[in-house]
Parts: C-alpha cells; structure tokens; sequence
C-alpha cells in the first residue's frame, strides 16, 4: 500500500476501533452550521439571541417538552437541509479523513439526519442495530457530528469490530430477542464515544451501535451522515434517491462520457 | 378514538419488487392519514433473504398497539403456516393489520380468507405464460 504514515495510522485506528474521533477539518464550516441552527431555533421559539449557544443547546429541554420534540426537530432538520450550503460544510469538517478512509471520489446521503435527545426521554431512541441489518452498503461510513459536547449517557454507543463478529457468527441465535435482551446480552461490550464539540466522529455503521435515555442532564444535539465511494457497492440506498456523487473526478467524468467509435 | 399502529417496510426486494424505503414510509403514512390513524415510526425488517424477525418484534409488541400497518401484503412471511400464525395472533388479540399500498385490513378469518388467496394467486403467476 502506497498510504502515507498518518494514512496507515488513521485507517489502522479505524479498522482496529470501528471509529475514529478528530478535531473537525475545517472549524468556520462547523461554526457556520452551528450559526444557522441557532438561527433557526431562535425562529422556531421565537426567541431573544441572547444566550450563549452551547447553553441555548444543552438546556433546550427548558423550552420544548418531549411531546413536542419530534414536530420541533422536523421543524429545525427541514430548515437545515433546505440551505444551499449546508451539505457542502458538512462535508468539509471531515473531508480529509473521508478521503483517506473512504476515498476522494464520494457519495454523500441526501439529506443530514439530526438527533435531539432530551434528559430523561425515551421516545427519541434508537434500539441496537447496525444500518447493515436494514439494507445499507457496507461500504458506507457515518459521519457523525455533536453541536454540543457528548459524554456519558448524552453519547451513542458503538461494539467493538471483535465482539461485532462474534454477533454476527450468531445472529440467527440471538437475534431471535428482542433489541433489548439483545442489547442487555452485549452492554457490558460496548464502548460509548465520547466527543465533544469541535470534534467529529467517523464510525462504521456495520457495527452495532444505538443510544439509551441520556441520562446526563444536558440535550444531545448531533446529526449524522453516511458516504461512500462512488464508484463501491450500493445497497437499498440507491444512487439518486439517498446518495449523490460530490466530488467525482474529471478522469471519472471523461470515462462515463466516453464510447468506442461506431463502425 | 385514534388507534395507534407500527409501520412496518421492508430493506430487501420481496416478490420481485424493490421500494426504496422512504417511499415505502410515505405510502404508510398517508394511509394512516386517510384511514384516522396514529402512525408510529416504521420497523424496517432485516436485510437477509427470508428473515422476519423484526416482523416477530412488532408482533411481539402488538399487545401495546392497535395494529401494524405493512408497506405491502407481499411483505408476509412466503411460508403459509408462518403467515397463518402471523392471522391467528392478530385475530387472537383483536389488533389489525393493514397492507397499505393494496388498502386491505385484515381482523377477523374471512379477511385472512382473501389474503391468503392473492397469495395464492400471486405464487401461481410466475408459473403462468406471459406475452
């Protein structure tokens, strides 16, 4: 392999760990989508901008009950989504390590997905799976990005590509259970990411991974978002109806133009 | 009363056809619009050929629901004994099922009757001659 040495270190983290956690590539990309969140918040509560924004985020469950979280998020995500710009800085915070683990020829999900877990509420969770089990490539990775700091309970959890395996070997056994007794079998193996603001996390979404009730007493705010090669097996997420070529290469380009001259 | 139900779709082609899985949420969520009905966030079921277990789940869940309402009537188990367990449960709690892209609903034996039947029907067809 021709991979530089912090290539080798950095695909090696990966394939050892499931994930790797840095320091975002590009902090006025970050910034940027923090900004328009808080904007968007700010309209959607019809708020004063006269908070910090790490603390309009943490205590966001001082303003919006569980009841009404889902048709906020909805609210807030669609918002996001409809800006030119945002899939554009959300790719440039991970950029250089997407094209180390991935590739430089990318496809990236449609839209952003984002989580809002409020202390204590348990109708935003996600049992254990793996995006795999319900059609995703497994050449896929996740980006994942926290606008707040994410610790304990207020994190996801991720097992280990050894205990994955082990799983994996005995799927038809245990996944007769329910995702509970599933994850209660497996808790005591999984790591829980921590990371905080200004990082982000890359992770492999073959793995096992969820969230439980954040128990912390702050909200989780994160969003995540899947890329792949181009040019790599697609799985039920097709090509133009959940991903979407973005930096594909003028060799590429020539290529798929390109036709042998009729005779 | 509104009656609360589970989406359910599927991650792998079944019979032959292959819906992405938004659209398969879509088709669901305006059924349960027309039909006055709390949608509840899909189970998607597995991607491995033959697998049912998170239709198992839902079923398992079912006491705690008014129905399940699945993308297609297709989406069933292609064993007719599982699908026979699968009415039985449903009838046995007095729950419904509902398909949404065929706009049946299954709660009592002559319902079950007329599903089984399409699936009849519908495993013959590959059998017969196309033009």
């Amino acid at each position: 392999m021709f991979l530089t040495e912090s290539e080798q270190q950095i695909s090696a983290e990966y394939q050892c760990q499931g994930y790797i956690i840095r320091p975002v590539a590009d902090l006025s990309a970050l910034l940027w989508i923090r900004e328009q969140f808080i904007c968007l918040i700010q309209d959607a509560l019809e708020l004063i901008p006269d908070e910090q924004p790490d603390v309009l985020l943490n205590t966001i469950h001082e303003r919006v009950s569980s009841a009404n979280l889902n048709a906020f998020r909805l609210k807030i995500i669609r918002g996001i989504n409809s800006l030119d710009n945002f899939r554009s800085m959300y790719f440039r915070v991970a950029q250089p390590y997407l094209e180390t683990l991935v590739g430089n020829e990318l496809s990236m999900q449609l839209r952003v997905n984002l989580s809002i877990q409020l202390p204590g509420d348990d109708s935003s969770l996600l049992p254990i799976h793996a995006d795999t089990w319900s059609g995703d490539s497994p050449f896929e990775v996740v980006v994942w990005l926290p606008l707040v700091d994410c610790y304990g309970r207020k994190a996801m959890y991720l097992l280990p590509p050894e205990p994955a395996a082990q799983l994996n070997q005995e799927f038809a056994q245990r996944a007769v259970a329910s995702s509970e007794e599933l994850y209660q079998a497996i808790s005591h193996q999984v790591q829980w990411l921590k990371v905080k603001y200004g990082e982000v996390l890359i992770f492999n979404q073959s793995l096992p991974h969820g969230n439980r009730v954040n128990t912390e007493p702050e909200t989780r705010w994160s969003m995540n978002c899947r890329f792949k090669g181009v040019f790599t097996p697609y799985g039920d997420k097709k090509i133009g109806e959940f991903f979407e070529p973005i930096t594909l290469r003028a060799v590429s380009q020539a290529g798929m133009r390109y036709h042998l001259p009729k005779l | 009363m509104i009656l609360k139900v589970r989406g359910y779709i599927f991650s792998r082609s079944f019979m032959g056809e292959r819906v992405p899985q938004h659209v398969q949420n879509l088709v669901i969520r305006d059924y349960c619009n027309r039909h006055n009905l709390h949608y509840l966030l899909s189970a998607t079921e597995y991607a491995m050929k033959g697998c049912h277990l998170m239709l198992e789940q839902v079923l398992n869940e079912l006491p705690e629901l008014d129905g399940v309402v699945a993308y297609s009537l297709f989406q069933l188990p292609e064993e007719t004994s599982a699908r026979q367990r699968l009415y039985d449960k449903v009838i046995q709690l007095n729950k419904q099922f509902h398909f949404a892209v065929e706009g049946l609903q299954m709660n009592d034996c002559q319902e079950c009757d007329r599903i089984e039947t399409l699936w009849r029907v519908r495993q013959t067809l590959p059998f017969c001659q196309t033009f």
